[in-house]
Order: structure tokens, then C-alpha cells, then sequence
């Protein structure tokens, strides 16, 4: 009986050891943490873009439908930081007296100069936007910037008219008229 | 005479008898010292840079590291073991973040190691935040390679494919490289 016992206690004391060698061994070793900083830069960017950059017009004296040749998509793409409200597209002029002009002192004015963009009403160049002079522009767009467009990408189809029946316009002189006409956006703020 | 013959004799015995137990070696108890040396398992991990910039491109799949990075790993281990090397973000939902709450997540976050395809970190592994990381590196340790140096070579890319709507900013994280043997 005495015998056995001790051989109990034998037995039970390898198992321990053996156990605590076992854990001492399943002990994982690690080294130290190094770290690698990283700085990501998406930069702000806005773009606009014309499917043309001419338009001509073949005039009818008095008549309120000169259409233009072509129409022409602006595409405004954009890629804006939190806090962005805005992106705008306006259409203007340099001056509203004188959009189109013959060089001698006859001009179109920018209020008969009418653009219908995609698909809505044509309607005349007479406000006082962001860019270009008083009252020779139009906002094509203006986009609510959320959580869910701070990257995006818009078209704007344009269609041109301009309308020689109002005011002294019946009277334009036949000539050559020209001018530029600018598209561009905004971000705001 | 016969007496003085006798006394020189004599002497010559003595001195004899003296010189032969002079020479006769002396020794303590042998005192004994204990060795005991432990080489003890050890795994150290080091970088070649610290530091690795991107230049993002809205919406674009491929958006790469300024630079690679090595990882050397050197371990003494023993026969059975396995040593691995993980990297890994705290965070599976914003590995880099512009801190206004627009985060690009691991799972953007690929590395390529020793030239090998471009994988995300979006597993779990033994560091780190859950699905946020990648074991770059496995190796058992055998009889011959129980003390062993490893190099990982690292690029980085960023896939904003996913990310269309991600808004302009500066992203900023920390990309944690970890070695272990166990």
C-alpha cells in the first residue's frame, strides 16, 4: 500500500512537470511592434470638359430662332473635400453689352443670347454670376454637395439660339458677328 | 675518524630524508561549479523605413506606395516552432483615416511580399484588430534553421475601386509590422 502510494505521487508529479513544460514551450515569443506610417493624399480636383469648342450661327434678321450648329455637353467631374456645399456651372459672357460683336460698333447682346441645357427652357444670358460680367450669364447647375457625391461626374447638354427680335435687334447690320462664350464651375464654399 | 665518518654519514641520511619529504604534492578537495547556460528563444523584426506616402487618384484600383519596405526578421528557436511574420492595422474599418470620419478600410490595403500577388489585410491574425491583417511570412523551424534571418520585401497598394465616393483629404494611418515565434 505505502508502495503504491508513492508511486501515485511519483506519477502525479511527472504529469506535472511534463504539463508545465509542455506550457513553458507553447509559450509564443513575439517581437516588438515596428510601424510604418502611412499618408494617403486624394487631392481636391475639379474638371470641366466640352464635346466641341464652335458653335456658328446662320442669322435671320428679326427672326427670334437662330439655333446654333452644334449643341455642346460640358462634363464637370470633381473630386472635393468634407465641407464642399457646391459645385456650380455657369455660362457667360465678358460683357453683357457686347457678347457677339461685328468690330464696328454693332454688337448682340448677351440677353439675346439663349441656351437650353439638357432639355429645359432657353433662356437668356442676362444674370450676374459667379464669373464673367453683370448680368451676361446663366447658371446651368447647381449641384447640393452630400456625403454621397464629394466624387462625381455631371453633363450639362447644350443647345444655342439667339433670338435678333426684340429691342433695336430687328435693325443688326449684316456682318460677321463673334464672340466667346465660357463655360466653367465652381466648388463652393 | 671512525666517529666523524660516522657523523657525516649520518647527516647525509638526514638531509636526504629532508629534500625527499619536501618534494611530495599537496592537494585540497576538489570543489566543483555549477554550469548552467540558457540560450533563451528570441525573435527580433526590423524595418528599412518607417514612413511610405500615396498619391490617390479618385475611384482608382491602383494607387502605389511611395516606397517599399523590408522587413528582416532574425529569431534562435527550437526545432518544432513556428515562426511567422504579420502585419496588421488596429482597425479593419479605417486603416487610414482623415479624421472626419471618412476611413479607408483594410480591406483596401494590400501588400505584395517578395513579389508575390497584391492580397488585402482582412484576415485575422495574432495581432491586431479582427479581419485587419495578413501573415506575410511562415516558417517551422527544423535542425537546420533553428537560428535564421528572414527578409520580407513589402510594396503597398491602396484599391479605392470600391471607394468611388471617397472626398478628397489627407488619410493617415499605421501599418504595424510583427514577428512571432511560437
Amino acid at each position: 500500500m505505502f508502495h503504491n502510494v508513492r508511486v501515485m505521487r511519483f506519477a502525479v508529479l511527472t504529469l506535472v512537470l511534463l504539463g508545465l513544460t509542455a506550457f513553458a514551450s507553447a509559450q509564443a515569443i513575439n517581437s516588438g511592434a515596428q510601424p510604418i506610417t502611412l499618408n494617403a493624399t486624394l487631392a481636391e480636383s475639379l474638371s470641366l470638359n466640352l464635346s466641341a469648342n464652335a458653335v456658328n450661327f446662320t442669322l435671320a434678321a428679326g427672326s427670334a430662332t437662330n439655333a446654333g450648329s452644334t449643341g455642346i455637353t460640358a462634363t464637370t467631374s470633381w473630386v472635393l473635400k468634407p465641407g464642399r456645399t457646391a459645385v456650380t456651372v455657369d455660362a457667360y459672357f465678358g460683357s453683357a453689352a457686347a457678347a457677339l460683336t461685328d468690330g464696328t460698333g454693332n454688337n448682340i447682346p448677351s440677353s439675346a443670347f439663349k441656351i437650353s441645357n439638357n432639355g429645359g427652357a432657353s433662356t437668356a444670358l442676362t444674370n450676374t454670376v459667379a464669373f464673367g460680367a453683370a448680368n451676361a450669364g446663366f447658371r446651368l447647375r447647381n449641384t447640393a454637395i452630400t456625403g454621397a457625391n464629394k466624387t462625381a461626374q455631371v453633363t450639362d447638354a447644350m443647345t444655342f439660339n439667339i433670338d435678333l427680335s426684340g429691342g433695336t435687334l430687328p435693325q443688326l447690320p449684316a456682318a460677321t458677328y463673334t464672340g466667346t462664350l465660357n463655360i466653367q464651375a465652381q466648388a463652393t464654399p | 675518524m671512525k666517529s666523524l665518518i660516522q657523523f657525516v654519514v649520518c647527516s647525509s641520511l638526514l638531509l636526504l630524508c629532508a629534500v625527499s619529504a619536501g618534494a611530495q604534492v599537496v592537494n585540497s578537495g576538489v570543489q566543483t561549479v555549477s554550469l548552467n547556460a540558457t540560450l533563451n528563444d528570441s525573435i527580433t523584426l526590423t524595418l528599412s523605413s518607417n514612413s511610405v506616402s500615396f498619391l490617390l487618384t479618385a475611384g482608382s484600383a491602383t494607387n502605389s506606395g511611395s516606397t517599399g519596405v523590408t522587413a528582416t526578421t532574425t529569431w534562435v528557436s527550437r526545432p518544432g516552432k513556428d515562426v511567422s511574420v504579420l502585419a496588421y492595422f488596429s482597425s479593419a474599418t479605417s486603416a487610414l483615416s482623415d479624421g472626419g470620419g471618412s476611413n479607408i478600410p483594410s480591406s483596401a490595403f494590400s501588400i505584395s511580399n517578395n513579389g508575390g500577388a497584391f492580397l488585402p489585410l482582412s484576415n485575422t491574425v495574432a495581432f491586431g484588430g479582427a479581419n485587419a491583417g495578413r501573415q506575410i511570412f511562415t516558417v517551422k523551424v527544423t535542425g537546420q534553421n533553428k537560428t535564421g534571418t528572414h527578409a520580407d520585401n513589402m510594396l503597398f497598394n491602396i484599391d479605392l475601386s470600391a471607394l468611388p465616393q471617397l472626398p478628397a483629404g489627407t488619410y493617415t494611418g499605421t501599418l504595424n509590422i510583427q514577428a512571432q515565434v511560437i
